[in-house]
């Protein structure tokens, strides 16, 4: 038995959603995959609620410390152990079944492990003190550590925490990604439905891979200076240059504004490869995949170099060339998504759907997306970013597009869940959990947008002036909801039943 | 009509404009063709090739228009019309955690002003707002930068105006704040 298989036996409560089917004898394709979505779920729980206690902090007038631990805490562990870790899960997952190769030996147990133990070590530092913000906000952490606000040693524990989760998303991921499509013999035993590289659904996985290793290489190279030099392996003297906080600032950005990207091209592959099972024509075929392949591309060329927009009132810093080329190439990412919202709209209407809980949760997380790079691309615009630049408008569209791409791998994650575990969901609480979810994230988004629209600060312990408490509730209120959305998706999860038993009973529960 | 588009809740409707018409399109389409009508469509995969066109064509042209009419509020490319002969009044700030440092807080209505700032220890923002509670325009700094960050800004009605900073700074961010007076020219 696989390591893999006997963690996720060994876990209580989430282990029973997970349980890995070994009778199919694709226990090699099911066990890290399974390990992974099921961790990836522990983080959504914990961190959820943190969402929750922003809002209340802000209610109950508590500490501003409290506010900004919890922020840090929330935005790191959703951003990386929950929703990458769901995404690589389900993904390689889907890969393995395409390709026909296993998910085993030390790549998957790696990318697990730092994932995992990152998250943890990252955890415990930001505990000791360490509130930097998901995005580190450079220098702070040594600027903290100087003004005494925090301690040497937290910064220490939160850069290795930090590192061992890069290693994961920069490293281990896309080389298994590379080596998985490129590299052994494939096993016709473990072939679910084959796919080549040209179809969208490879193509994706393929393309965000490459993004994560080529973008996120220069933040390796500075991230391990810096390490080297906080473990004092390195004089600081030579380690200075990664200190300087505008060559932090933009590998950093060129990593993370990347690791977005990346996320949305697997993410949109994955619709790519799903939609076509659910036709009603049974037709399995995409409206044009010429045409799903060159949004894919668009979207990878324009959105490289696009991430400049996050430095726009940077300026003269930035030069405004540099600012005018962010906005157009983030429009551009735009035209991707208008192709793609054709493209889909045209397969539906072209060959019908069966209306299963897991494609409509796709095609809602979806909808949520284009809401989502809707507001990402008026905020890039020059005129607006300087209006919108650090207001709840920027943490809504962090937010909603981490919350779009985790609804979708939710929903694609029913088209793989009986694979995995050899049991069978409810539709009838499939289809109360993407309602469910449905109110609670555009209900959360568009609140935190219009919050931005008027003026409220992201990342600010204080929501009392000019009324912004308004929003506040609000989005308290939609948290909730989405809260209690992801409550129904894992009771469906527990009450899971064998492929071969009867639903009836589950079906009015 | 344009000054509405590009200050204040103008982004939030551009984004509504984008997606309101996307959501019930695609409302309609999934529900039509998995409730209603779920057979295959009589259209040939050729006949949707103008639509395809003109929504990709539509898209476009919004794009580049929506683009276009936005760079007169760009408050570095205002400057350049804004000031036209006129002397700029100069005023300088320092931030560092968690206050400024700046020359001149009395300004006067209809001048243009040239905000240049630095920041001495960690990113900090200096984010201006109206009395109204829209954000102005909002600057980012990081310390060891060899030129200020720098934006030119008109003020066109009198009043107190908050100055906050947006860019997260540490545990008292909240408390970063300041304040400038515009007061009627003379
Ligand atoms: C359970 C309900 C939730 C509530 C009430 C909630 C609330 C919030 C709030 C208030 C912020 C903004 C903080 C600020 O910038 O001042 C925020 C940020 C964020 N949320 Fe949530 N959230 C919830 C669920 C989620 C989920 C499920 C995800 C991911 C799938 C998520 C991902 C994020 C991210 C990435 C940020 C940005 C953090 C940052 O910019 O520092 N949230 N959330």
């Amino acid at each position: 038995m696989s390591i893999a298989t006997t963690l996720v036996k060994s876990t209580p409560i989430f282990g029973k959603m997970f349980a890995v089917d070994k009778s199919t004898g694709l226990e090699e394709i099911n066990a890290w995959p399974a390990l992974m979505i099921m961790s990836s779920f522990v983080w959504l729980v914990v961190a959820g609620l943190l969402g929750l206690v922003m809002p209340a902090t802000q209610i109950f007038d508590l500490s501003s410390d409290h506010f900004y631990t919890t922020l840090t805490l929330h935005g790191a562990a959703l951003t990386f152990p929950f929703s990458f870790q769901l995404m690589m899960g389900v993904g390689l997952h889907r890969s393995g079944g395409c390709v026909g190769k296993a998910i085993t030996g030390w790549l998957p147990a790696l990318a697990w492990l730092s994932m995992n133990l990152g998250g943890a070590i990252l955890t415990v530092a930001v505990l000791m003190g360490l509130k930097v913000s998901v995005v580190v906000m450079f220098p702070l952490p040594l600027v903290g550590a100087q003004m005494g606000v925090w301690s040497m040693e937290s910064v220490i524990v939160g850069f290795t925490g930090i590192y061992l989760v890069l290693s994961c998303m920069i490293l281990w991921y896309p080389l298994l990604v590379l080596k998985m499509m490129f590299f052994g013999k494939k096993r016709p035993e473990l072939v679910l439905s084959e796919r080549s590289l040209n179809e969208p659904g490879m193509l994706g996985m393929l393309l965000a891979a490459a993004t994560l290793l080529l973008t996120g290489l220069p933040l390796v190279v500075v991230g391990t200076t810096l390490l080297l030099a906080l473990y004092k392996i390195l004089p600081m003297s030579l380690a200075a240059w990664a200190a300087d906080p505008v060559v932090f600032q933009y590998t950093f950005y060129l990593f993370a504004h990347n690791l977005m990207e990346a996320m949305a091209l697997m993410v949109a592959s994955a619709m790519y490869a799903t939609l076509p099972l659910y036709l009603a024509d049974g037709s399995r075929k995409l409206y044009s995949e010429k045409l799903a392949n060159l949004a894919l591309w668009i979207l990878l060329v324009t959105s490289v170099t696009s991430g400049l927009h996050h430095f726009i009132t940077f300026y003269p810093n930035q030069p405004a060339a540099l600012s005018y080329w962010g906005n157009i190439m983030s429009w551009g990412t735009g035209m991707g998504a208008a192709i793609s919202v054709f493209t889909v709209l045209a397969t539906i209407w072209q060959h019908g759907l069966k209306p299963e809980p897991g494609i409509i949760a796709v095609l809602v997380g979806w909808a949520l997306y284009i809401l989502d790079g809707a507001s990402a691309i008026v905020t890039s615009n020059i005129a607006w970013t300087y209006q919108l630049h650090g207001t709840m408008w920027q943490s809504g569209h962090f937010m909603t597009v981490i919350l779009a791409m985790s609804m979708m791998w939710m929903g694609v994650l029913y088209h793989h869940y009986p694979v995995l575990t050899g049991r069978r969901l409810d539709p009838a609480l499939g289809n109360r959990y993407v309602r469910m979810m449905t109110v609670g994230s555009f209900g959360a988004a568009i609140t935190m947008l219009a919050g931005g629209a008027a003026g409220m600060p992201r990342r600010f312990a204080d929501w009392h002036p000019e009324g912004w408490m308004l929003y506040g509730n609000l989005i308290l209120f939609f948290g909730l909801i989405l809260g209690a959305s992801f409550a129904v998706y894992f009771y469906n999860l527990m009450k899971s039943r064998e492929i071969s038993s009867p639903m009836g009973e589950l079906a009015t529960a | 009509m344009l000054d509405y588009v590009y200050t204040g809740w103008g982004a939030f409707w551009v984004t509504m404009f984008m997606f309101v018409p996307f959501a019930l399109m695609a409302y309609w389409v999934i529900r039509r063709k998995s409730l209603v009508d779920t057979g295959p469509t009589q259209l040939q995969p050729g006949e949707f090739a103008p639509i395809e066109g003109v929504w990709l064509t539509f898209a476009f042209i919004f794009f580049v228009v929506a683009n276009l009419a936005s760079l007169k509020f760009i408050p570095w490319a205002a400057a350049s019309g804004a000031t036209d002969g006129e002397a700029e009044v100069q005023v300088d700030f320092t931030a560092k955690s968690w206050s400024y440092d700046i020359s001149n807080r009395q300004i006067e209505a209809g001048k243009p002003v040239r905000f240049s700032g630095r920041a001495s220890d960690t990113q900090h923002g200096f984010a201006v707002y109206h009395p109204d509670g829209r954000v102005l325009f909002t600057m980012l700094m990081m310390p060891g930068t060899a030129k200020p960050t720098s934006v030119v800004y008109t003020f066109k009605d009198p009043g107190k105006y908050a100055v906050r900073c947006l860019e997260y700074c540490g545990v008292a961010h909240h408390r970063m704040q300041d304040e400038l007076t515009v007061v009627k020219a003379n």
